[in-house]
């Protein structure tokens, strides 16, 4: 499987969002680089959230554009992105509560494929995240942790190219958080999956991410590798003022 | 689901309609048109159900589709001498554009919005069908030629019946149904999940709209009279939305349970207490209400009795 080196899955240019006065995103461009594993970060309100809104389509842009297998997907509906190949969790999970497990599943599998290898395929996710076994339990009986493990596994039934994850550390116990990451990195080693994750939680980041982007203000204000970060001037003002 | 399960549900179907074939003509006239309205309202009920149950888009004004079947055969048979067949694919068809067209407009609002509107449109709909006289009769309505037609209307509301629940047995268990499950749950995870929802949104309603307008069809056929208010009259829509929610919405089975159960009771009601049936069958829905907020299906799968979910 290519690693991707030097490609670029995903650029984001002068992409900017405003909420009335708040400046949310407000010029923030960055490129992805293809096969990889990399962080968003960024202190509370700095916009990694609203960044991955409008990368997915759940907010329009003001301005600025998303370049994706060389087409702009800045404006396109959410269900016109997914299809294109970008698959997301967010940041409080939004599993189907009153729907079974399979019925997560099965809801995000592609119309193209057939019921069977849609049932096939789910089933072999299911195993994969280990919820097999609660196969036919409501979404909201399960646990916080199982019900990332859900939506994480429903993120990927369509085998997307670019995974974004939001806060997938958050909530979830550490043998959890252990079974996830190595999901991320199979993902990213055996399969070359890209993948992006926002989270707050700076040894999932610095251990994990390749490449690091920092947020605040609604900017990027820098983007290295993890040591470089760490050492950031214009991170540390950011995390911990002056 | 296995192919053993829906190979007992469809014998189970089979049997019904083999009763519902040969049973009747043992009966009395009256209990003939019994059972034909026990089936109009199971054929109402699947309908809103597929439009609000499965996508939690809660139609206050469905009868409006019911009107529009009614009002096409009335028209189309009275006033432009058709048989009547061929008027209920007349109001089918009509009921099916006019929902699309109404779905794009109102299935953008959410909640109570929504059933405002629907409210709103099965409203302005029974306005014009009053004051527009040349076409409707106006308030005086549409009478029919007098026939004998409880046979015909008989066998063609079986037939509806049958049709409306297959395919309301392929929405229960099909991806498309559960991506209306999925609109129900959480638009925004939808869309983000590949789901295109107003497509989606629209088709069970289209869906959900034809169904409606061909028992009404048949219902003015069988009663051989029409006039605005009897046939826009609200408590229809209410008494789907009963039926529906008695038995478990978002299910196949509760919706036919539900019309089956509580159309009985009401005709008992209705005999032993003329004046009080709606207070004794008010009564009753508060009861199911309190205790069974699921309907009979949530009381089933909270016990074990039934499977969770709708897709195995």
């Amino acid at each position: 499987m290519s690693n991707g080196a030097g490609e670029i899955a995903l650029s984001v240019r002068d992409l900017k969002k405003h909420f009335g006065g708040i400046k949310a995103v407000d010029g923030c461009s960055f490129e992805l680089p293809k096969g990889r594993i990399s962080g968003l970060i960024g202190p509370n309100g700095s916009g990694k959230t609203t960044t991955f809104n409008l990368l997915t389509g759940v907010l329009a842009a003001d301005s600025g554009s998303v370049i994706y297998n060389g087409e702009n997907i800045s404006g396109l509906r959410p269900y016109q992105i997914f299809n294109r190949g970008i698959s997301r969790t967010f940041q409080i999970t939004r599993i189907y509560r009153e729907m079974t497990v399979f019925e997560n599943m099965l809801s995000a599998s592609s119309m193209r494929v057939s019921e069977r290898e849609a049932r096939t395929r789910a089933e072999e996710l299911m195993e994969f995240v280990t919820l097999t076994k609660l196969r036919g339990e409501y979404g909201g009986n399960l646990s916080y942790g199982q019900q990332k493990l859900l939506e994480f596994a429903r993120a990927l039934m369509t085998d997307p190219d670019l995974i974004l994850l939001d806060e997938p550390a958050a909530g979830v116990n550490r043998t959890l958080l252990q079974n996830l990451l190595e999901h991320i990195h199979y993902l990213q080693e055996d399969l070359g999956k890209t993948i992006l994750i926002v989270e707050h939680d700076m040894n999932v980041i610095m251990n994990h991410c390749e490449k690091i982007f920092v947020m605040d203000y609604g900017v990027k204000i820098a983007e290295g590798l993890p040591e470089e970060i760490q050492n950031n001037e214009h991170v540390i003002e950011a995390y911990f003022g002056h | 689901m296995s192919n053993w399960e829906h190979l007992r549900n469809f014998v189970v179907l089979a049997a019904a309609v083999v009763a519902l074939l040969f049973v009747p003509p043992i009966f009395s006239i009256y209990i003939r048109s019994f059972f034909m309205f026990m089936m109009l309202y199971v054929v109402l009920a699947l309908s809103w159900n597929i439009i609000s149950g499965y996508t939690g888009y809660v139609s206050f004004g469905h009868v409006v589709f019911y009107g529009i079947g009614s009002y096409a055969t009335g028209i189309l048979m009275v006033k432009a001498g058709w048989h009547w067949i061929p008027t209920l694919f007349a109001g089918a068809a009509v009921s099916g554009v006019f929902a699309a067209f109404l779905g794009y407009a109102v299935l953008r609002l959410k909640g109570p919005y929504f059933a405002i509107a629907m409210l709103g449109a099965a409203e302005g709909v029974r306005v014009i069908a009053t004051v527009w006289e040349s076409l409707t009769g106006g308030g005086d309505g549409i009478g029919f030629p007098n026939v004998e037609n409880s046979w015909e209307t008989y066998h063609a509301m079986l037939i509806l019946t049958i049709i409306t629940i297959i395919v309301a047995y392929w929405v229960g268990h099909s991806r498309f149904g559960i991506r209306l499950n999925a609109i129900r749950e959480d638009e925004i995870a939808a869309q983000s999940l590949g789901v295109n929802t107003t497509f989606y949104k629209i088709s069970a309603l289209v869906l959900s709209a034809i169904f409606p307008a061909v028992g009404g069809g048949i219902q003015s056929y069988k009663v051989l009279y029409i006039e605005p208010d009897s046939e826009f009259f609200i408590l229809v829509t209410i008494y789907m939305k009963l039926f529906a929610m008695f038995g478990g919405k978002g299910t196949v089975i509760g919706p036919i349970l539900g019309a089956v159960i509580l159309y009985s009771v009401q005709e008992i009601t209705w005999i032993k207490f003329p004046t009080a049936h709606l207070i004794a069958f008010g009564l009753f829905i508060i009861f199911v209400a309190r205790f069974m907020p699921r309907g009979l299906m949530g009381f089933a799968v909270d016990r074990g009795w039934a499977r969770k979910g709708m897709v195995h």
